[in-house]
């Protein structure tokens, strides 16, 4: 629950760094998802222990400090007036400014993501993790060390996911701490469970399926503070559905399923 | 000023253990985290709202009405969605984030009915409140903390001398065992839902008398309720009341010291600590680990 809560950090610090110390954008970028990375690693040693759907709570509780802290913050990141005036990033000379290049960008890194996230899924260290997935305790009885696993994996996702801040902050110009709410956390949850856990392409479906979705409903022409709430039911609405019909979303293997249930 | 800080602690800590009793009746008999919970919070104040100020029915028919309603509100979700996924054995994990879909979805009906700004319920029983030991209440304030210790004690009768409440207590502390003795744990899953929607209901109400009523008043009050119902170990009725004095005196101490707006922060902040060094809550006694 606490995905935004990383997104958040890795647009802030990227912002701050290039706006306050001018760096470029390659050092930015960097930087921010090194600072997630060493948060990540921070929670995932501290609430190792906890279990299930504790585990859960706590993420949020981190979910709701870090936003407290980016929204009181003033005097380092601008409260809830944000960070505005993000320059526009260079990369080997070349200055971005349309958002066909910022297309490329983004999609490029996204393709190197999704690339090694396969890779990472079948090395390994990838078959490591998905033994860890189907049974906690065999895995831990075969000699490989479970909490290792975890905290190298969280770290992983907090890096990625300040990776994407970053891009945000760059892509926008302008962030402010409503983008990184408990909400944005579900959401990501959504394309998580609608796209399918435990596969490559289905995050890339969920956040597809859902990131159009609203723009159709854009076309039939709902006032504003309407489309708003409709699109909140749309997501809600679909991960009750998928709960309930599909577990496993559009792709997935994972399906959340007790290991009673499964036999 | 101290005077005033105990007693703002005693106001807040009293809506805090309302819902957090009321959550953890529910938790205890389905298991899982019913996020839910927060939208018939914000439900019980937008139904008197609507009675009270849009069909201006009087309060002494429109509060009964909407606590009644929040109590079906609640047993309604778990007839027709959570029962289902009960047979078919869900994990916790998903129901919690079943529960967290239709949050989602009845909160923003809310917003779709009433609007996203500040309702108030106008009344007369708003006054300038009177003096305490040199600190101010106002009748609402004094109403909740006394509602909260009166409703504390009924339940607390309730659960220990009826037959249905001496049932609730039992699929609480072993499903398996209280389905032997022949209780139907299907229906006392239905009474623990209607008990703590209701009492989640009139928290709201107390809530939006003294501060009004926004749709998403109920998530933030149900992150402080699920504080609580966490340093109480999410079991008995002391543990709660403790953990919500607890919560309440360290957020005016809070406010006092660094400004109102950290309040979530030391809430949370307080939560991640119980969680990393005593999850079994304020008064839980150290269990040996006996996983697998």
């Amino acid at each position: 629950m606490a995905h935004a809560a990383f997104y958040g950090i890795g647009a802030y610090v990227a912002a701050i760094m290039a706006i306050k110390l001018n760096c470029a954008f390659g050092v930015t970028v960097l930087c921010s998802i090194i600072f997630s990375m060493f948060f990540g690693i921070l929670i995932g040693v501290s609430t190792l222990r906890i279990k299930g759907d504790y585990f859960v709570i706590a993420t949020f509780a981190f979910q709701v400090i870090t936003f407290s802290i980016l929204n009181n913050w003033v005097g380092f990141t601008g409260g809830p007036d944000g960070i505005p005036g993000i320059p526009q990033p260079v990369i080997l000379g070349w200055r971005v400014t349309s958002s066909i290049g910022f297309l490329l960008i983004v999609g490029g890194i996204c393709a190197i993501i999704i690339w090694g996230g396969h890779r990472i899924g079948n090395s390994p260290f990838g078959r490591v993790l998905k033994a860890i997935r189907e049974d906690e305790i065999f895995t831990q009885s075969k000699g490989k060390s479970v909490e290792t696993f975890k905290i190298l994996i969280f770290t992983l996702g907090a890096g990625i996911a300040a990776l994407a801040g970053s891009l945000y902050a760059y892509y926008v110009s302008y962030i402010n701490p409503t983008s990184f709410t408990v909400m944005e956390s579900i959401f990501i949850i959504c394309i998580v469970i609608i796209g399918g856990a435990g596969s490559t392409w289905g995050p890339v479906i969920g956040a597809l399926v859902l990131v159009t979705l609203p723009e159709i409903l854009r076309f039939v022409g709902l006032p504003n503070s309407i489309a708003a709430n409709l699109r909140q039911i749309l997501y809600g609405g679909l991960l009750v559905t998928f709960m309930i019909w599909r577990p496993r979303g559009f792709l997935g293997k994972y399906a959340f399923q007790n290991r009673e249930a499964r036999k | 000023m101290l005077t005033q800080l105990i007693l703002n602690a005693f106001i807040s800590a009293s809506i805090y253990i309302l819902i957090a009793v009321s959550f953890t009746i529910i938790f205890r008999v389905v298991r899982f985290f019913h996020f839910t919970h927060a939208v018939i919070f914000t439900a019980g104040a937008y139904f008197v709202f609507f009675l009270r100020m849009e069909l201006s029915f009087p309060f002494l028919i429109a509060v009964p009405t909407a606590i009644f309603a929040s109590a079906l509100l609640g047993c309604l979700i778990e007839l027709t969605i959570y029962r289902s996924l009960r047979a078919k054995s869900t994990p916790p994990l998903v129901m919690l984030l079943v529960s967290l879909g239709i949050y989602i979805v009845l909160q923003n009906i809310i917003s779709i009915a009433f609007g996203d700004d500040t309702k108030i319920i106008r009344s007369n029983l708003i006054t300038e409140g009177f003096n305490l030991f040199g600190a101010r209440i106002t009748f609402i304030q004094g109403l909740t903390i006394c509602t909260t210790i009166i409703l504390l004690l009924l339940l607390v009768l309730f659960l220990k001398i009826t037959r249905t409440g001496k049932a609730i207590r039992a699929v609480s502390s072993d499903p398996e065992l209280a389905a032997i003795s022949g209780i139907e744990s299907s229906r006392i899953i239905i009474w623990a839902f209607a008990i703590g929607s209701a009492i989640c209901g009139l928290a709201g109400i107390l809530l939006s008398f003294d501060v009004g009523m926004t749709p998403t008043m109920g998530l933030t009050a149900l992150m402080m309720g699920l504080v609580v119902a966490i340093i109480g170990g999410l079991a008995n009725v002391s543990g709660i009341v403790l953990g919500g004095l607890l919560l309440g005196l360290a957020q005016q101490l809070g406010i006092w010291k660094f400004g109102a707006e950290w309040q979530d922060a030391i809430a949370f902040g307080i939560l991640l600590g119980f969680l990393i060094v005593k999850p079994q809550g304020i008064l839980g006694k150290n269990t040996k680990k006996a996983t697998i």
